[in-house]
């Protein structure tokens, strides 16, 4: 198995008057892992539809290592597609599952079978080749369905959200799982989810999609850390949305009048004295108590305070403005009704022009 | 039975019941069971026997007619009359004194009886009323795949629409349409006629081959394997066609492993109907063929009732037919590997 490239050239889908991808130009590099992210409608399904041969583009061009497929059908591409529902065969046994591929590629019977139980091997089904897909468990059926796919040996692994129907256990489980594969076998994947933890914790690369089209495409951590947008800003993680007006900007830094004062953040291209613009701030990024050099220190009032096991949630009130702030569970907490001064250090500020946010 | 009483309280579920019982009774029990008891018995009589039963019907018949002429009869001819009245009576009595009941004995002899001709007739009914259903099979399928897989629902629901409006007439009336057309002189003729294919004098008889009652038979209970198949084949993901079309199977590859797979227990429904009605038709083959053709069973069976005036032979007529539709219900399961579950889901 050998993956290869994946190239997207002003790819656009319409239905209709509806847009549901606006021309979208997009590389992925041979055995990259590559999460589409997205809400639900935002066309990353019909983007990776279009890619597996299902969905005829309106326009543009799909092009895998050097060659153009736009204008070939599924059954030929160098694709495999694993599907939301995984659509397993439910009236064949797993290794007929696994070797429905070799068979359209005319593989006799008994080198099929073969090939089967290596590649469920791969995937430690070993033993479950003649049960049905009906009595293997959620995962186990997941890891037939990831096996079926590759029995083709795809060049681009498709997977549209495989992991949704998987209780969040076994969701983290399969997540190490598909990139420990994805590793192994060296396929590119293009991974469909709605869920940032999915495509944070896997992914090479995330591609943000809004409304039908890519509004970031970067590392993990630099879509978490330095959002392009006040969507990804606050679809990607939560943010404290600070609403205010530009007051000086220069080569370095931009400074901002908001509800809890003027704030100083990094740079952004674009904004002038008197704008309208949004600062960001994570909710692990406010701090209670002790400021430490350089902070930035507010009056705050705590409202609530929620327990959640590794980390507690502290709702605050600074002024008119509401604020979230998250804290490590160190065993000490605060009591809602208390005063506190709350901190935070500028570098943790995104200031945006003003934008969509995620709803 | 506790489960019901707790959701539906105990007068509903006492009507429940006793509905399901009216229904078993009277839709079930009674007319089979009354079906199967007079095939079980005859009259039995002896040829002597059966002969004076038969002396003394026509005996009363001559009776009443010599009644009527003395009626009107005046003079010698009266005298004449009243004598040959008086002998008539007297050998009535005689013949009735002497006439023995015919006792009812049940035997299995109703069942065996059947001639060599009916036993070919019974045979080539189930051959074509088999033909009938594989026919139906292979050109409902793809029918049944476009309408249940249409682009938008709207589309399927249209496709359906027309199959259907045929079947909102009356069979009867669908059927003496195609007499219209298959007739010496009708449509079909006719355009072969102005085609000049077929000269005027001497049209095709096509409703004397039984092909015809085989064609018609076909059109009249197609639908009733449209349906089922159409039912089982709405049931299947379209995600399972198109994981198999991206694994790069063609499509007879897809339909071989994966939609008649699914589609099986539709099959059977569909078989079991359309067998059913086709080997139990009686205005088919009664209004093309017109007796012209073959006999189909039923109307063999229609006439050990009305023609013959033994019910009893009728009856095991009928119960082997039943017996045969059994059979072949069987079977179908069997070699579809579909079990009675499967049908009723």
């Amino acid at each position: 198995m050998q993956g290869q490239s994946l190239d997207l050239h002003a790819v656009t889908v319409r239905f209709g008057d509806v847009v549901a991808v606006q021309p979208t130009t997009l590389s992925v590099a041979a055995g990259e892992f590559l999460s589409i992210l997205g809400p639900s409608g935002c066309g990353k399904t019909t983007l990776l539809r279009v890619v597996a041969g299902f969905q005829p583009p309106s326009g543009g061009r799909v092009v895998i290592g050097d060659e153009d497929v736009t204008g070939r059908a599924a059954a030929t591409r160098p694709t495999a597609m694993i599907f939301q529902s995984l659509a397993l065969f439910p009236l064949m046994p797993v290794w007929e599952n696994v070797a429905f591929g070799l068979q359209a590629r005319g593989m006799g019977r008994s080198e099929r079978r073969r090939r089967a139980g290596t590649l469920l091997e791969l995937v430690a089904l070993r033993d479950y080749a003649d049960r049905l897909p009906g009595q293997l468990s959620g995962g186990q059926r997941q890891r037939v369905a990831i096996a079926r796919a590759l029995a083709v040996s795809p060049a681009v692994l498709l997977l549209d959200e495989p992991l949704s129907a998987l209780d969040l256990k076994l969701r983290q489980h399969m997540r190490a799982e598909l990139r420990a594969l994805q590793r192994r076998t060296g396929v590119t994947f293009v991974y469909i989810t709605h869920d940032q933890n999915e495509a944070l914790a896997m992914s090479d690369r995330v591609a943000v999609m809004n409304r039908g089209a890519i509004v970031q495409v970067d590392s993990p951590a630099r879509i978490y850390a330095a959002p392009a947008t006040p969507f990804v800003a606050t679809f990607v993680g939560e943010s404290n949305v600070l609403v205010g007006t530009v007051a000086h900007r220069d080569a370095n830094a931009v400074l901002l009048d908001t509800p809890v004062g003027r704030l100083a953040g990094r740079a952004v291209n674009g904004l002038v004295a008197g704008d309208r613009a949004l600062a960001f701030l994570r909710p692990e990024g406010l701090r209670l108590g002790a400021a430490q050099p350089g902070d930035i220190t507010i009056a705050a009032r705590l409202e609530s305070v929620e327990l959640e096991g590794p980390t507690v949630s502290m709702r605050l009130r600074a002024g008119s403005m509401a604020l979230h702030a998250t804290a490590p569970n160190l065993g000490q907490h605060p009591v809602p009704g208390d005063d506190v001064p709350l901190a935070f250090h500028p570098r943790d500020i995104v200031v945006l022009p003003d934008g969509e946010l995620a709803s | 039975m506790n489960r019901l009483v707790a959701t539906y309280g105990r007068t509903l579920t006492a009507l429940f019941w006793a509905l399901l019982l009216v229904w078993l009774i009277a839709l079930v029990l009674v007319p089979t069971g009354m079906m199967v008891e007079s095939s079980l018995w005859r009259m039995e009589q002896t040829t002597a026997e059966a002969q004076d039963s038969l002396d003394i019907d026509r005996l009363y018949n001559d009776i009443s007619v010599a009644e009527l002429d003395r009626s009107s009869a005046i003079g010698a001819k009266a005298a004449q009359l009243d004598a040959k009245l008086a002998a008539m009576k007297r050998q009535v009595a005689t013949l009735e004194g002497r006439e023995i009941v015919p006792v009812k004995v049940y035997t299995l002899r109703n069942y065996l009886s059947m001639s060599g001709l009916h036993v070919r007739v019974f045979v080539r009914t189930l051959f074509y009323s088999a033909l009938v259903t594989l026919l139906a099979a292979v050109v409902c399928y793809p029918v049944a795949y476009i309408a249940a897989f249409a682009r938008s629902a709207r589309h399927g629901a249209l496709i359906l629409l027309a199959l259907l409006v045929p079947y909102s007439i009356n069979e009867l009336l669908r059927i003496y349409a195609w007499l219209m057309v298959l007739d010496y002189h009708g449509l079909l003729n006719t355009l072969l006629i102005r085609a000049g294919i077929v000269p005027a004098d001497d049209p095709i008889r096509f409703l004397e081959y039984p092909g015809s009652v085989f064609l018609a038979m076909v059109y009249a209970y197609i639908l009733f394997m449209v349906f089922p198949l159409y039912n089982t084949l709405t049931t299947l993901e379209r995600s399972q066609i198109e994981a198999a079309r991206d694994l790069g199977a063609s499509a007879w590859l897809i339909h071989r492993r994966v939609v008649i797979p699914h589609a099986k227990p539709g099959f059977a429904v569909g078989c079991v109907m359309t067998f059913m009605l086709s080997a139990g038709s009686y205005s088919v083959p009664r209004i093309i063929s017109r007796g012209t053709g073959g006999d189909w069973f039923t109307q063999l069976i229609y006439r050990q009732f009305y023609e013959a005036h033994n019910w009893n032979i009728g009856a095991a007529y009928a119960v082997t037919l039943l017996l045969a539709c059994l059979l072949f219900i069987a079977l179908v399961m069997a070699s579809f590997r579909v079990s009675l579950r499967d049908i009723a889901r």
